[in-house]
């Protein structure tokens, strides 16, 4: 399942893994233009890739990753010349950005723009899409993570991230092993104005949260099978799902009668976008490019092939009224990950915070 | 080349002789392998079952003390009334059973109450056992092990997924591999308070195994869903910790069937993938986990190198190619010996009918050989002799034919044809060396009257008679001849003198004037005799007997019973 161990990976923003890098189709011709495309397994299937290339009679040079890792050693090089366009997500694009590796986006140039969903048409209600006055990326899949719940226990979808300290569903709730997220959502139910930044006073109080969290719950998952084996076994009641839309496809494929809820605080949410790089070549060819996959059939095989949201349509699980709150890089990685391994392992406020 | 039958016969015996003892030797070594490999097999699953066997009483050993642990009176009053005295006398235990237990990384009482928080615990960490103060106790009612282990009844024992410590502060045993296995604390009238824990050092414990088995078996093992948990190649191990799974059916795709359930042992072969190099004959048993766990059914692997299990058969392998070829070299001598001793009987044959041929008769022939070339030679012998007797016989009738031709058949004397041959090699004699040659014709009278009045046995007896006065009075070396009727001829050759020539004419007149008694009848006869004289008379046959003839009807015409020279002699 590509998508979801992208997903993982992209989620804890690891180090971990292997960067795996493929050039998918090496390019012989030259006097063909060529468009040199970096992007996640399953974003540009062979048959998208196709017809692109026919309809501008040009030859795409696809190179996949399947780590952020992979994918800041492939831009930075040669200060992103290697490349025309690419997809990436929003915390990263940030550092992108930053290094100055990326170009704006000529809107003018994508008219599918106009076929995206008014949230993601606002560029400007997504932090860190534009930048300069200038939009510098162009949302293209996402998905959040929202809470399963099983309808037979919980009448009433829940509305508040709090379902999951509730003490009603004490042992009968999991949760994901992951600090950054772990941290985020304590964050959310302390009510700050961002998740992604705890200052120093909030450290204490989301320790907190998140002790009274472990021991609401019936045990910590990693994997998505492992959730699912956890729900059976367990007889779980709620279930904080951080691999989103395909862990409840998960779920009810195994014939367990489970809802999905986007909580008031919002969800967490990661969003990938297309970005055109500093060194592109050719702009309009790139131009071009995002608005072939902003395209009906690029956006359908998304969603049926990869199970993962496009931009263009609103999902079956969620409303338009859903609130995403688009992953941002936080604080302070480390410390969140070390807290919170010291808080999985049962230690007490004391020595958390001391670690 | 020209190859003899022998060449080719040794030739083919030996081939023959090498292809027997080469094809012999590769269905031994074929064999042999399949044998070591079958027999290989056998010893694998069998030793599997032993660490099976073994793994399973370590974990009842293990239940064993848990059973004593959670029974322990201590245990509940530290988990209901936590004393001092209570404490330390548990973690005394617990070091005890640590200390003999040297796969222990852990034992720990944990308290149903307060989120599961440890209330007794023994950590083992470099230097050796640490028991935990109590401000690093921890919390840990959201772990499997207690909150599973909870739900059970007295005595039953939970046994945790094998997976990576990652439980912080957990000293030895952080980040290895672990297995934890538990037992809840009961109060018979308030139900379960609390469990006690063993963490299991599984790299420990499998090191022990496999330092029990022979050195190039490797051990394996898998969860229920087949992923590696033990394998040579650590980088396989655990790879679901590091977010890749590493599964056995994959590596080993025999293994499927192990993992579905649908079998509780296989046995196969690797050749494939990384074995490519190294293929590995490998024997795994999946065994279903009868405690409480969430495993439910581990896979137990041991691999051999096949290079390890034929290397005897490859010893075998040398030896067999020694003495194919010993045997070959053998056969080729065997081959040659058998082509040459049966190419030499007929070698032999062969060579005596060529020297028959060319008339020398009768050489050695292998006649006392008791077989087919014998009867052979023998035949031939017989053959040979056949032959020769008739060569022999035919000689003698062609020298009587001969005879026959060059005699008169009536008086036994030359004939007028060996009388010509004989008369003409005498001249050519006389021309090449010299000498004189004489013949004397002699023709009987009044024979017609005896022939016709006596009749012709009576002639014929006169003939015979006067032919054998003649052979009595002539020399050994002169040849008497009768030319036809009453005509005789002697070629004396060399000729004697004139007068000595006379001489025997006298005699020999005198010789044939003798009465012949016939039948009681006195038969009166005598002879005209010209002589002839080479090279006086001729140097030709026809000119010395037309010489003679004219000389003898002189006599004839001057009354018979005479002679007289063609050319007179002086005086």
């Amino acid at each position: 399942m590509p998508p979801t161990n992208r997903r993982h990976h992209l989620c804890q923003l690891s180090a971990l893994g292997l960067a795996v890098s493929l050039p998918v189709r090496a390019v012989s011709s030259s006097s063909i233009p060529v468009l040199r495309v970096l992007a996640w397994p399953g974003y540009a299937e062979p048959e998208v890739v196709k017809s692109f290339e026919q309809i501008h009679g040009v030859q795409v040079e696809l190179t996949i990753i399947d780590t952020d890792e992979a994918l800041w050693r492939r831009i930075s090089a040669n200060h992103s010349s290697d490349f025309d366009v690419f997809a990436i997500n929003t915390a990263e694009l940030q550092r992108c950005i930053r290094h100055g590796l990326v170009s704006p986006v000529p809107g003018a140039n994508i008219p599918n723009l106009k076929k995206q969903l008014p949230r993601f048409q606002d560029v400007r209600s997504i932090r860190g899409l534009v930048h300069g006055g200038k939009a510098m990326a162009v949302p293209f899949t996402y998905a959040e993570m929202g809470l399963i719940y099983d309808r037979q226990q919980i009448g009433q979808a829940p509305e508040s991230i709090n379902a999951l300290w509730d003490v009603r569903y004490k042992g009968r709730v999991l949760a994901y092993n992951g600090g950054s997220h772990s941290f985020s959502l304590a964050a959310q139910t302390m009510g700050l104005s961002s998740p992604f930044k705890l200052g120093t006073k909030d450290w204490p109080v989301a320790v907190d949260k998140l002790i009274a969290l472990r021991r609401n719950v019936a045990a910590f998952y990693a994997q998505p099978d492992e959730s699912l084996e956890l729900f059976k076994s367990r007889q779980a009641a709620l279930l904080f799902a951080n691999y989103g839309s395909q862990q409840l496809q998960l779920l009810k494929g195994a014939g367990l009668d489970v809802g999905y809820a986007i909580p008031k605080e919002g969800a967490l949410a990661w969003l990938d976008c297309w970005a055109i790089t500093r060194g592109v070549r050719d702009l309009a060819l790139a131009s071009a490019w995002i608005n072939h996959l902003l395209g009906k059939p690029a956006s359908d095989l998304l969603r049926t092939r990869q199970g993962l949201a496009s931009t263009t349509e609103e999902p079956e699980h969620t409303r338009p009224t859903d609130r995403r709150v688009w992953l941002e890089p936080v604080e302070d990685d480390d410390r969140r990950n070390r807290m919170w391994a010291r808080i999985v392992s049962g230690d007490r406020a004391a020595k958390v915070l001391a670690s | 080349m020209r190859l003899g039958i022998a060449t080719r016969l040794a030739v083919v015996l030996a081939l023959l002789g090498a292809l027997a003892a080469g094809l012999t030797g590769f269905y031994v070594y074929e064999a042999s392998r399949d044998l070591l490999v079958a027999s290989a097999k056998n010893k694998l699953l069998t030793s599997n079952q032993v660490v099976l066997r073994r793994i399973t009483l370590t974990r009842e050993m293990v239940t064993r003390n848990l059973q004593m642990l959670s029974a322990h009176p201590a245990s509940l009053r530290a988990l209901q009334h936590p004393q001092t005295q209570d404490l330390d006398q548990l973690a005394t235990l617990f070091r005890l059973m640590m200390d003999s237990n040297p796969a222990y990384f852990q034992i720990r009482l944990i308290a149903a109450h307060d989120h599961g928080i440890e209330v007794v615990r023994v950590d083992r960490d470099a230097v050796g056992l640490l028991r935990v103060d109590d401000a690093d106790l921890q919390e840990k009612g959201h772990y499997a092990y207690v909150s599973e282990t909870l739900k059970l009844a007295t005595g039953q024992t939970y046994m945790s997924r094998i997976v990576i410590n990652r439980e912080r502060g957990a000293h030895a045993g952080e980040g290895k591999p672990a297995l934890m296995m538990a037992m809840p604390v009961v109060d018979t009238d308030r139900g379960v308070q609390g469990v006690v824990v063993i963490n299991l050092d599984l790299q420990g414990m499998f090191s022990l195994l496999a330092a029990d088995l022979p050195s190039q078996f490797q051990l394996m093992l898998a969860n229920g869903a087949g992923d590696i948990l033990v394998h040579p190649d650590a980088n396989l191990a655990f790879g679901f910790d590091r977010g890749q799974r590493q599964l056995v059916q994959e590596h080993m795709p025999p293994t499927l069937p192990l993992v579905r359930g649908d079998a509780d042992s296989v046995v196969f072969e690797m050749h494939e993938g990384v074995y490519a190099s190294n293929p590995v004959v490998a024997a795994f048993i999946g065994k279903n986990i009868e405690i409480a766990s969430e495993d439910g059914r581990l896979l137990l692997g041991l691999t051999q190198p096949i290079a390890d299990v034929v290397q005897e058969v490859d010893r075998l392998r040398v030896s067999i190619v020694n003495i194919v070829v010993g045997l070959s070299l053998a056969c080729l001598v065997v081959a040659v010996v058998v082509a040459s001793a049966l190419s030499r009987p007929i070698n032999a044959i062969g060579r005596a009918a060529r020297f028959f041929a060319v008339g020398q008769v009768k050489t050695a022939l292998p006649t006392h050989r008791q077989d087919e070339i014998g009867d052979l030679a023998r035949s031939f012998s017989r053959m040979q002799d056949q032959i020769s007797q008739q060569l022999e016989e035919l000689e003698s009738s062609r020298q009587e034919l001969s005879d026959l031709a060059r005699h008169d058949g009536l008086t036994g004397l030359a004939n007028r044809r060996l009388f010509e041959e004989r008369l003409q090699s005498a001249l050519a004699q006389r021309r090449r060396h010299g000498g004189e040659l004489a013949l004397v014709f002699l023709d009987l009278d009044k024979f017609k009257d005896i022939n016709d009045q006596q009749g012709h046995e009576a002639g014929d007896e006169v003939l015979k008679v006067v032919a054998s006065r003649l052979r009595a009075n002539t020399r050994e070396v002169d040849t008497p001849a009768r030319l036809g009727g009453d005509e005789f001829v002697v070629l004396l050759c060399p000729a004697p003198e004139p007068t000595q020539l006379a001489a025997l004419a006298r005699k020999l007149l005198e010789a044939v004037s003798v009465p012949i008694v016939h039948e009681q009848e006195l038969l009166e006869l005598g002879c005209s005799i010209g002589i002839s004289r080479s090279p006086v008379d001729g140097l030709t046959a026809e000119e010395l007997l037309a010489a003679a003839d004219e000389a003898m009807y002189e006599v004839k015409q001057a009354g018979r019973n005479g002679f007289r020279f063609a050319t007179p002699i002086p005086g």
